[in-house]
């Protein structure tokens, strides 16, 4: 049984890309943005419900930026919050509440331009490890703090963020912090990755009707629970790395021998380092060649 | 002879269990008892509850059993008996002629109320009272309700200054905490001792349910006040509420919650109460059992109860208890030897006597190394273990002490005329199985008292037909 002194964050990354909804509602009349934010209302309030010490935050994640939604600047735990009036718990109907105003702001604010379809993850993700790193700073002693970032991704991978996105990973598993991911659309090789290496959940939704259902199934309960729960079997991970100079996903390329950076193709001085490789291969032959002559 | 009386407290499963099924039925016919119980439940409990909230179709009960891995089946079993021993599931015939499990639909309904909204609202809301002129900030109901709690304690300690209502000393020496000789002051027990070791959250659930055990004796409607209980730990801090509508037994009980500190009321006729930090903690205080080691910290963790670490414990048996409240150092007081008073401090020390003395006032071991891990300093918290070993071996070891003997009550036989009648007798009691001790040298037998009254007939028929 979890013990009451053990604190729960649960931070939620929604991808909010307004062209892709776009685009999601023309498909697919049935399920959009509003039904996707309804089902991940019931998630944030089942966590709440869950225990007196769990906590919650909301990141909204753009193409162009990353915006907080709970718990925002704007809101102060002094202020008078409005009742619930429909027999919800007082506390959820603050949340809920609060939440919905600052995704009407932020949509009303953002303003559609070209038809980018990739979303800042790697922005978001950074902001909620910042915000993890934040929270257990506060933590008083013997107090234990669980933390994990759920991922609700809904467009493409961006490879531009490949580097911030790997380092960030690396951060997360080195403070222990779980990476799930829900993927509405298709695969993402990245967070593919990023759950496989923080020992989270990789779900890639069959039908985007149940997500409430899905969500409730699969990530409401926390790693402890977890490990008694049949849960889908995890995928098969894609470990293709992206190369340094055109962002590409490859299998086979060259490594820089001093940084490790990747390239696709070759080229005789490294981009991240500025190493020169003094012996591509015509030219060892040739050297061995001089080295052979003063022996005669 | 004395037998110790180890305090119990039961946590609200427990408790519910033991109400009648009708009972539990009315219970969940709020939103806020639903969550409650639901708060309570083991782990793999709530994710059931979860799974099964937005389904109108029975499941078969052996897709429920695939939903855990194969060796957690022992978790799966227990759960499904606290689910349906709550009565918050209960089977049902599949149309294939299958098991299947449903959940309460009366729970279901109520706890989707509660956590989405689309229901009546609980209670009436101050903010049709306007904005309340004399408003409470969180500190001051914090300092309150501190104070009204630490006046009950000082009242069982028998501090003079503490004074309480008559209802509530007979409750607390209807709880066993205290005794009352006629036309005496009460005094404190050794439940109460033990009462006064807990930590601030575990007293207030205990003290909960001694009320509520009386409370139909009082006439007072158990699922009202139940689910007022849960309502008022749900609700949020600093806000005023309206008594509009509560029904009479609700407004005594309103009055008595006043007295606790759970609630604040600036006069007793005022039209909106606060509930105070004691309130809303109050079912935080439901799991931790005493007897368990890691009962919560968690009251240390809330600011402004007045519970925050001020004891220091040193290998040397030292116990430096940074306080000025004569209740805390009266609390320290009753396990250790004091040697010196400062200001602000009090230096003490734990003792083989002192330990002992405590230990035949009933308080156990186990209670006193609870309360120095419970109200440790923050300093005394980064460490791990929290208090060293050695001590909270020793004062193990010294309670142990007192348990070499064991006490058996037994009805003697003695003064036999000859062996063979001590051995006859001898052996019927142990062939019944009710022999507790003998001497054969000196023909001296002892058996149960369950026992006695099959032996001496045997004896008697012995007698008459020898």
């Amino acid at each position: 049984m979890a013990s009451e002194d053990e604190i729960n964050i649960l931070v939620l990354v929604l991808d909010v890309n307004p062209v892709w909804w776009g685009q999601q509602a023309q498909r697919e009349p049935k399920f959009t943005l509003s039904t996707c934010l309804d089902a991940l209302m019931v998630l944030a309030n089942s966590h709440l419900v869950m225990s007196r010490t769990n906590k919650l935050a909301i990141i909204a994640n753009l193409y162009h930026e990353s915006h907080f939604l709970y718990p925002s600047k704007q809101w102060k735990s002094g202020d008078e919050i409005s009742g619930s009036t429909d027999g919800k718990y007082e506390l959820l109907s603050a949340t809920n509440d609060l939440f919905a105003e600052e995704i009407k702001k932020l949509m009303d604010r953002t303003e559609i331009s070209g038809n980018q379809t990739d979303s800042l993850l790697a922005v978001s993700l950074s902001r909620a490890l910042c915000y993890i790193h934040r929270v257990s700073k506060e933590v008083q002693a013997g107090q234990d703090m669980k933390s994990r970032i759920l991922v609700i991704k809904a467009s493409e991978d961006s490879t531009l963020q490949y580097m911030n996105f790997m380092n960030m990973i690396f951060a997360a598993q080195k403070k222990n912090i779980l990476i799930d991911a829900c993927v509405l659309d298709t695969d993402s090789g990245l967070l593919q990755q990023a759950c496989d290496i923080t020992g989270g959940l990789y779900l890639r939704i069959p039908q985007k009707i149940a997500l409430a259902q899905y969500l409730l199934w699969v990530f409401l309960p926390d790693a402890d629970q977890r490990s008694q729960l049949l849960l889908p079997p995890p995928v098969h991970v894609d470990y293709r790395a992206a190369c340094f100079c055109h962002r590409n996903l490859i299998e086979i390329g060259y490594v820089c021998s001093v940084c490790l950076s990747i390239f696709c193709n070759f080229s005789p001085i490294c981009t991240t380092c500025e190493t020169a490789f003094k012996m591509p291969l015509p030219q060892v032959a040739k050297t061995k060649k001089k080295k052979v002559k003063p022996a005669n | 002879m004395k037998f110790r009386v180890q305090l119990q407290c039961k946590n609200l499963h427990e408790y519910l269990k033991e109400l009648s099924p009708e009972v539990l039925d009315r219970l969940y016919n709020h939103p806020a008892t639903c969550l409650a119980v639901f708060r309570e439940l083991p782990a793999l409990g709530k994710n059931y509850v979860m799974r099964m909230l937005f389904l109108d179709h029975p499941l078969p009960q052996a897709a429920v059993a695939l939903w855990v891995k194969k060796d957690s089946q022992k978790d799966h079993d227990q759960c499904v008996s606290v689910l349906t021993g709550l009565r918050l599931w209960h089977s049902q015939q599949l149309q294939g002629g299958l098991q299947g499990f449903v959940l309460n639909p009366v729970f279901k309904d109520n706890l989707r109320i509660a956590l989405l909204g689309g229901g009546k609202s609980w209670a009436d809301e101050g903010g049709n009272l306007g904005p309340d002129r004399h408003a409470r900030d969180v500190e001051s109901l914090d300092r309150y309700a501190m104070e009204r709690w630490e006046v009950i304690l000082h009242f069982m300690v028998g501090s003079p200054s503490a004074a309480v209502s008559q209802d509530l000393a007979q409750l607390l020496i209807q709880a066993g905490l205290m005794r009352s000789e006629v036309g005496d002051a009460p005094c404190i027990t050794s439940a109460g001792f033990q009462f006064l070791l807990l930590d601030t959250a575990s007293q207030l659930w205990y003290f909960t349910l001694q009320y509520l055990k009386t409370a139909q004796s009082r006439g007072m409607d158990l699922v009202e006040i139940l689910s007022f209980l849960f309502q008022l730990s749900f609700s949020t801090l600093g806000r005023d509420y309206s008594v509009e509508g509560m029904s009479e037994s609700l407004l005594t009980f309103l009055q008595h919650l006043r007295e606790f500190g759970l609630v604040f009321q600036r006069k007793r006729k005022s039209r909106r109460y606060y509930p105070t930090r004691l309130a809303i903690t109050l079912s935080a205080g439901v799991t931790a059992s005493p007897a368990s080691g890691s009962a919560c910290s968690a009251l240390g963790a809330i600011p402004g109860t007045g519970d925050t670490g001020f004891i220091i414990v040193e290998t040397n048996y030292r116990v430096y208890a940074y306080t000025n409240s004569e209740l805390q150092i009266a609390l320290v007081a009753l396990f250790s030897e004091m040697l010196y008073r400062f200001p602000n401090l009090v230096v003490a020390q734990v003792t083989r006597e002192s330990v002992q003395q405590a230990i035949s006032n009933g308080i156990t071991a186990q209670q006193i190394i609870h309360f120095l891990r419970t109200r440790a300093h923050p300093v005394m918290l980064k460490q791990t273990p929290i208090l060293p070993p050695t001590i909270t071996d020793q004062i193990r070891l010294w309670e142990l002490e007192k348990d070499r003997l064991q006490f058996t009550e037994g009805v003697l036989y003695n003064q036999f005329l000859s062996q063979a009648d001590f051995e006859v007798l001898r052996d019927r009691a142990q062939g019944l199985g009710v022999l507790v001790w003998q001497n054969p040298a000196h023909r001296v037998i002892v058996v149960t008292p369950h026992g006695h009254s099959e032996v001496k007939r045997f004896w008697k028929r012995q007698k008459s037909h020898p």
